[in-house]
């Protein structure tokens, strides 16, 4: 279990002081599918950052099965929105990068990366280079490299976003087929109302300037989600219950995609 | 008046012809056609010029001055010139990668030691480096050591501030991505941080080089008349004017070789980002 315990975080800035995020609280249980939804500047890319431990929170705490989290962890692995991918190494030894780092030699982390290419579908493109990769491979890429250390807890921070209306929605399909397989815990960052209701089990609405928690929703979807899920009324409800909660902050922040 | 017909084929003519134009522009051989078309004509005004003077004690012909070059290349001096000047070159260029990358990497990664030595980069690299020629030769005397150093002087800054560079500016992006998996400080430089600065790194060793062959020029014109230097005074003195432009061009010969083999290098190491830079 996660459990973020009064959360508060200031940047100082040219302007003076900037509450990114106001004592923020809540759980995330095991093997659960979590989302933070909120427009862009609610400070959700920072909090996951907390979680991760590569930020330091300004006051409060976070416990991972009770233990405090101090830097980053073996039992975390995270996933960047513009992939992160090293230009200069081919897709297997990108896939193996997050072994590499926690000590294992290059030879070993592309042959255990291997599997893990092998389940994102990439393993036709294991000695190609980044730059000759779509966006959507280059995030599976991202993927494969964060589920070969074998966490227990999955941090996404919105992985799809930089990926176009079609590559996205397979992405989201594909991932829940691979988190059905495989239930780890997943906390996953987003603005897309859509992609929060179709993965998740519970989404975390939240407020903006300074975040704040503004509602915990729990999506009572059946598992596993087919694409047509979208289309049933529970789905649309919930949908719409999100975009009545955000669209008082649209006029304040930018974006939040209704889709 | 043209009827609508001819228009039809004279712009069908010219759009052709401008096509390929086009794909010749595109050829792998066309800049090379462009450089050496462009070097013949140069040597073609050169060697006009050349002949219309009354007496080639002042400007000399670019075919006596090729011809010279091939007697001098000819001679036992010639050659000894070269090695006498080559030794203390090569070592202060060596020390000057090494001590240059060493350096740089340490201020570029540690902002403590980048702002100590900050000012003193700065002094040393505004200064022209030969002002500092007679103090070399007093502390050191005009034995090897005092050229070693001034070629050194000559090529270090570029190198420390290009590295430096390098490193500072590597991805923040790869350095979290690096620290989410738990990165140790030292995994981090080595995979992360170095491979992402070479570019910095290398254009600091083209640009060094470049430096250093100045360096060792100019100390020997400067000061310590030996090797090359010597025998570009000695032809000067005794009026000996093709000889003279033949030891320049020599140089200007071991210059260019010198930057096209760091040029190659440089894009050897930092093929990635060629390849993916034209992609783009």
């Amino acid at each position: 279990m996660i459990e973020i315990k009064g959360i508060s975080r200031t940047f100082q800035t040219r302007e003076g002081e900037f509450e990114a995020l106001d004592d923020v609280s809540f759980e995330v249980r095991d093997n659960e599918f979590f989302s933070i939804l909120g427009p862009s500047g609610c400070g959700k890319t920072t909090l996951l950052k907390i979680v991760a431990g590569l930020v330091k929170p300004s006051a409060g705490s976070v416990l991972v099965d009770g233990h405090e989290v101090a830097g980053p962890g073996e039992d975390r692995a995270m996933v960047f929105q513009h992939f992160v991918l090293l230009p200069w190494a081919d897709v297997l030894t990108n896939a193996g990068f997050g072994l590499e780092m926690r000590g294992v030699p290059r030879r070993e982390s592309r042959e255990s990366a291997r599997p893990y290419l092998d389940q994102v579908g990439l393993t036709r493109f294991a000695s190609h280079y980044p730059h000759e990769l779509s966006g959507g491979m280059q995030q599976r890429v991202g993927l494969a490299r964060a589920l070969a250390v074998n966490p227990d807890i999955l941090l996404m921070d919105e992985p799809f976003g930089a990926l176009d209306a079609q590559t996205r929605q397979l992405m989201q399909e594909d991932l829940t087929t691979l988190w059905d397989k495989e239930k780890k815990t997943v906390i996953f960052v987003t603005h897309s109302m859509d992609e929060a209701a179709y993965l998740s089990d519970r989404v975390l609405v939240m407020d903006t300037h300074p975040g704040r928690v503004k509602e915990m929703i729990d999506i009572p979807l059946e598992r596993p989600r087919k694409p047509s899920v979208r289309q049933s009324p529970v789905f649309t409800d919930l949908t719409t219950r999100m975009w009545h909660l955000l669209r008082g902050m649209v006029g304040e922040s930018d974006e939040v995609a209704p889709e | 008046m043209t009827t609508p017909d001819e228009t039809a084929t004279t712009s069908t003519a010219f759009r052709s012809a401008r096509a390929m134009f086009g794909r010749w522009l595109e050829t792998d051989w066309f800049p090379w056609v462009v450089r050496i078309t462009s070097l013949l004509i140069f040597f073609g005004i050169w060697e006009y010029f050349g002949r219309q003077q009354e007496t080639s004690l002042f400007f000399v012909p670019v075919t006596s001055v090729i011809s010279a070059l091939w007697d001098l290349a000819l001679t036992s001096e010639f050659w000894n010139a070269y090695r006498e000047t080559l030794v203390p070159f090569v070592y202060g260029w060596l020390l000057a990668l090494v001590v240059g990358i060493g350096f740089g990497l340490i201020i570029g990664r540690f902002q403590p030691a980048f702002q100590l030595s900050t000012p003193y980069l700065t002094f040393l690299n505004a200064l022209p480096v030969s002002t500092l020629v007679p103090v070399a030769v007093i502390l050191f005397g005009i034995g090897y050591s005092s050229r070693v150093l001034i070629v050194f002087l000559f090529a270090v800054v570029e190198i420390i501030l290009n590295t430096a560079a390098g490193v500072r500016y590597a991805s923040r992006d790869l350095i979290e991505m690096a620290r989410s998996f738990k990165a140790t400080e030292w995994r981090l430089f080595r995979k992360v941080i170095l491979p992402d600065s070479l570019p910095g790194i290398m254009a600091g060793v083209r640009i060094g080089t470049g430096r250093a062959v100045v360096g060792m020029v100019v100390v020997e014109i400067l000061l310590v008349a030996v090797g090359v230097g010597l025998l570009i005074l000695r032809y000067r003195a005794r009026f000996q004017s093709a000889n003279l432009y033949a030891m320049v061009f020599s140089l200007a010969v071991f210059g260019v070789v010198l930057l096209t083999i760091a040029r190659l290098v440089e894009r050897r190491v930092t093929r990635w980002k060629v390849v993916m830079e034209e992609t783009k």
